[in-house]
C-alpha cells in the first residue's frame, strides 16, 4: 500500500470531536467502557481549560521530571557521517530514562483530578510501566502494572523497579505474551474496575480520547525543540526522525511542526529480522486497515482479520497495531514510514555509544540508525533532528546478549553462583 | 431473522425463561463445534451464539479467551465458521446467531459478511466492539437491516440514560445485559443491583432482556426468572465440557442443559 498526497490545510486541528482522525481513530469499546471514555474526556476538555492545571504540570515537567531535555549537536557523529548535521532530543535524560514520564504525569493529575484511587497501566519494554509506577508512587494511587509473560522475562530490571516502587506486576500468560496482549489483560481489568480506576494508557493508541490526551502531554517535547534550535541554529530542523511504536515519542516531537511543510517527518518502525511475517512489527510494511483495541488504524493481521505475530529486539516496537494519528499523517503523506531492523539498531547503538557517548534505548536506536542512513546523503548544512526517546542502560540485558559479551556472560553465571557476593 | 422472531414470540406466549447457550467455533474440534450446538438444541437451548474465533477478545474472560485461541491455533478460518453456521442452521430450527469482534467483520467487508452469514442461515449478530456511535463511518447497521439479519445491542450496568435512549434507536429483536452483579444471599436471590439495572434498561428499550452474569447453576436461572426473557450460559459450560472425562463431554453437556430448563 502507498500513501497518497493530499492538501491538507491545519493538520493541527484534528481529531474531530468524535476521536477520528481522517478515518482513522475513533471509539471501537464494548458499551462498559463507554461511560468511563465520556467521563475521561470530559475531565480532559475541562482540564485543558484550566491553567492551574498546566501551571501544576509545568512544574512537575521542570521540577519532577528535568525538562526541558537537550537538544544535542552530535558532532562527532555528524563529522564521522559527512552529511547533515545530527542533533539528538535527549529524552533519555527524563526523570526515569524516557519520554513517557511526560504523558504519565499529565495522566496522574488527571486521574486525581478525577478522584480516582487506582490506576492501573500495560507495558511492553516496562518504561511506560516503570514511569505508571513512579508517578502511583508519588500522587499514592494503588497501581496494578499489566505485562506480557516474555517482556517481564527481557525487562527484569524495570519489572524489579516497579514493585520497589509499589506497583504490583501482573504477567500475562496469553496470545504472545507481549505489549497487546498487556493491553487486553489492562482493559479488562478496567471494563470491570471502572469506578475506581484511571487506564493510565502509555501510548498514543487506543479509543478517543486517549491518542489524543497522550499526544498532547507530549508535545511539549516538539515545542522545545523548536525553541533549542531555534536558539542554536536560528532556524527550524529540515528532517526530524522518531521511531514508532504506538506513537507517543513520535507525535510528541513531530505534532509542533506538522504544518511546518518544510520539515520532513520520518517514523521509523521496527524491522527486526526482516520484512516477514511475524518477523517484525513495521505496520507500514504490510498492515492493513483494522479496527482493534477501541481503534481503527493500521494493524498487521492474517487474511482474515487475525492480529499477526510480531517481533522487535526492543519491546517497545513490539506492537501489531500503530496510532490513529500516525496512520492519518502517513495516509495523507505528511510523514514518511521507514524501518530498521534488529541488526540495524543494534549497529546505530553502538555508533551512538562510541562518537556521542550516549547509550540510547534499543527503540531510539531504530531512529538513530535512520539518521545514520539519511545524513550521508545530505548536504551538510541540513539539520536532521532524531528523538531519542530514551535511555539505554535499561537494556543491558538485551544488548549484552545481542552483542555476544563474553565477560557479561561470565559475570551473570557468577550471580548466579554465588548470589549476593559483592565485590 | 424469521426463526429468531419466532422463538421471541413463542417465549413471550409461554412466558418462560429462554436460554441462550454459547460455543466458540472450533473449540475444541470443528467437527466438536458441531455435534455440541446440536446437543444445545435438542435438548432445550432456545438461542445459540456461535463465537467466531478472534485473537484479541477484549470483551471475554479467561475461560473464552483460551478456547479463542485453541481454535485459532487449530486454525479455524472465517470461511469453516460460516460453513459451521450454514450446516447447522439448515439442519436445526433453534436460532443461530454470530458472535464475534468486530475486526473480523470488517476485515471481511461489512456489507459481504452480512450478506454472507445471512446466507448460512445466522439470524443475528452480537458484535461488543461496535457502537452505534460509528455507525455514519460502519454502516454496519445498516447492512445488517439490510440483509435480514439482527444486530442485537449490548447494554451494561454503566450505560448512562442517554446511551440507553441512543442505543434504543439501534434495537432489535432482544437486548443482551451484560453484568457483574449476581446472587447474593443464601436464598438465590438476585443482587438488588442487577434487578434496579434491569429496570433501569427497561425504561427506555422495550425489547426481552438476555443477561448473562456467570450463570451456572439452575438456582440462578430461578432467581433470574422474574427479571428476565432469556439467560445466557456461556463460559460455565465451556468449563463444564472441559472438566467432563472424554468420551462423556455430550452427554454431560446434555444433562447440565436439561437441568438448568427444568
Ligand atoms: C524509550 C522508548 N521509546 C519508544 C517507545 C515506543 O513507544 P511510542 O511509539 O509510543 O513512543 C517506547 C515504548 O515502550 C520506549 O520505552
Amino acid at each position: 500500500m502507498k500513501s497518497i498526497a493530499v492538501q491538507v490545510t491545519n493538520y493541527q486541528a484534528l481529531p474531530d470531536e468524535r476521536g477520528h482522525f481522517g478515518i482513522y481513530g475513533g471509539r471501537y469499546v464494548p458499551e462498559m467502557l463507554f461511560p468511563a471514555l465520556e467521563e475521561l474526556e470530559a475531565a480532559y476538555l475541562e482540564a485543558k481549560k484550566d491553567p492551574a492545571f498546566h501551571k501544576e504540570l509545568n512544574d512537575l515537567y521542570t521540577h519532577y521530571s528535568g525538562r526541558p531535555t537537550p537538544l544535542y549537536f552530535c558532532s562527532n557523529l555528524s563529522r564521522q557521517l559527512q552529511g547533515a548535521k545530527i542533533y539528538v532530543k535527549n529524552e533519555g535524560l527524563n526523570h526515569t530514562g524516557a519520554h513517557k514520564i511526560n504523558h504519565c504525569l499529565g495522566q496522574a493529575l488527571l486521574a486525581k483530578r478525577m478522584g480516582k484511587r487506582r490506576i492501573i497501566a500495560e507495558t511492553g519494554a516496562g518504561q511506560h510501566g516503570l514511569a505508571s509506577a513512579t508517578v502511583a508512587a508519588k500522587f499514592g494511587f494503588q497501581c496494578v502494572i499489566y505485562m506480557g509473560e516474555v517482556d517481564v522475562a527481557r525487562q527484569r530490571p524495570n519489572v524489579f523497579w516497579m514493585e520497589r516502587l509499589g506497583a504490583e506486576v501482573r504477567p500475562v500468560t496469553f496470545g504472545n505474551k507481549t505489549l497487546t496482549d498487556a493491553v487486553n489483560a489492562a482493559l479488562k481489568d478496567w471494563i470491570e474496575n471502572v469506578r475506581d480506576t484511571y487506564y493510565l494508557l502509555g501510548s498514543a493508541v487506543g479509543p478517543h480520547p486517549y491518542p489524543t490526551i497522550v499526544r498532547d502531554f507530549q508535545s511539549v517535547v516538539g515545542r522545545e525543540v523548536r525553541k533549542q534550535l531555534q536558539e542554536q541554529e536560528g532556524r527550524l530542523p529540515d528532517y526530524i526522525i522518531a521511531c514508532v511504536g504506538g506513537g507517543s515519542n513520535a507525535m510528541g516531537i513531530f505534532y509542533e511542526f506538522l504544518n511546518e511543510e518544510k520539515v520532513r517527518l520520518i517514523g521509523v518502525e521496527a524491522g527486526g529480522r526482516g520484512i516477514r511475517p511475524g518477523e517484525h512489527a513495521a505496520r507500514f510494511q504490510g498492515g492493513r486497515l483494522g479496527v482493534v483495541e477501541g481503534f481503527k488504524s493500521f494493524f498487521l493481521q492474517d487474511e482474515d482479520g487475525q492480529i499477526m505475530k510480531t517481533h522487535s529486539v526492543s519491546a517497545g516496537l513490539d506492537y501489531a497495531g500503530v496510532g490513529p494519528e500516525i496512520s492519518y499523517l502517513w495516509e495523507t503523506g505528511r510523514i514518511q514510514a521507514s524501518y530498521a531492523t534488529d541488526e540495524e539498531a543494534l549497529e546505530a547503538l553502538q555508533i551512538l555509544i562510541r562518537t556521542e557517548g550516549i547509550i540510547p534505548a534499543l527503540e531510539s536506536a531504530h531512529a538513530v540508525a535512520e539518521a545514520i542512513k539519511l545524513a550521508p546523503k545530505l548536504d551538510r548544512d541540513k539539520i536532521i533532528v532524531v528523538n531519542l526517546s530514551g535511555r539505554g542502560d535499561k537494556d543491558i540485558f538485551i544488548i549484552a546478549e545481542a552483542l555476544k559479551d563474553v565477560k557479561w556472560q561470565e559475570f551473570l553465571k557468577s550471580k548466579v553462583n554465588h548470589p549476593g557476593h559483592v565485590t | 431473522m424469521r426463526k429468531l422472531l419466532q422463538t421471541l414470540e413463542t417465549l413471550r406466549q409461554k412466558r418462560k425463561l429462554g436460554l441462550m447457550t454459547h460455543v466458540v467455533v472450533g473449540y475444541p474440534r470443528l467437527e466438536e463445534t458441531i455435534r455440541l450446538v446440536k446437543a444445545m438444541g435438542e435438548t432445550g437451548a432456545d438461542l445459540i451464539e456461535l463465537q467466531m474465533p478472534f485473537s484479541d477478545p477484549v470483551a471475554d474472560g479467561p475461560t473464552i479467551l483460551i478456547a479463542n485461541k485453541v481454535s485459532l491455533d487449530q486454525g479455524t478460518k472465517m470461511r469453516d465458521c460460516l460453513r459451521v453456521m450454514s450446516q447447522l442452521s439448515g439442519e436445526m430450527e433453534v436460532p443461530l446467531l454470530f458472535m464475534g469482534y468486530y475486526n473480523l467483520i470488517f476485515n471481511y467487508g461489512v456489507e459481504k459478511f452480512c450478506q454472507d452469514a445471512a446466507k448460512a442461515g445466522a439470524q443475528g449478530l452480537i458484535v461488543p466492539d461496535i457502537p452505534p456511535d460509528e455507525e455514519s463511518e460502519e454502516h454496519y447497521y445498516e447492512a445488517c437491516n439490510q440483509y435480514g439479519l439482527v444486530p442485537i445491542i449490548v447494554v451494561s450496568p454503566a450505560s448512562t440514560e442517554k446511551r440507553l435512549k441512543m442505543l434504543a434507536n439501534y434495537a432489535k429483536g432482544f437486548v443482551y445485559a451484560v453484568s457483574r452483579y449476581g446472587i447474593t444471599g443464601a436464598r438465590a436471590e438476585l443482587a438488588p443491583e442487577l434487578i434496579d439495572y434491569l429496570k433501569r434498561v427497561r425504561q427506555f428499550i422495550h425489547l426481552p432482556l438476555a443477561v448473562g452474569f456467570g450463570i451456572s447453576k439452575k438456582e440462578h436461572i430461578q432467581a433470574l426468572a422474574p427479571h428476565a426473557e432469556i439467560a445466557v450460559v456461556g463460559s460455565a459450560l465451556i468449563n463444564l465440557y472441559n472438566q467432563l472425562p472424554e468420551g462423556e463431554k455430550i452427554e454431560g453437556i446434555k444433562k447440565f442443559i436439561r437441568e438448568l430448563k427444568n
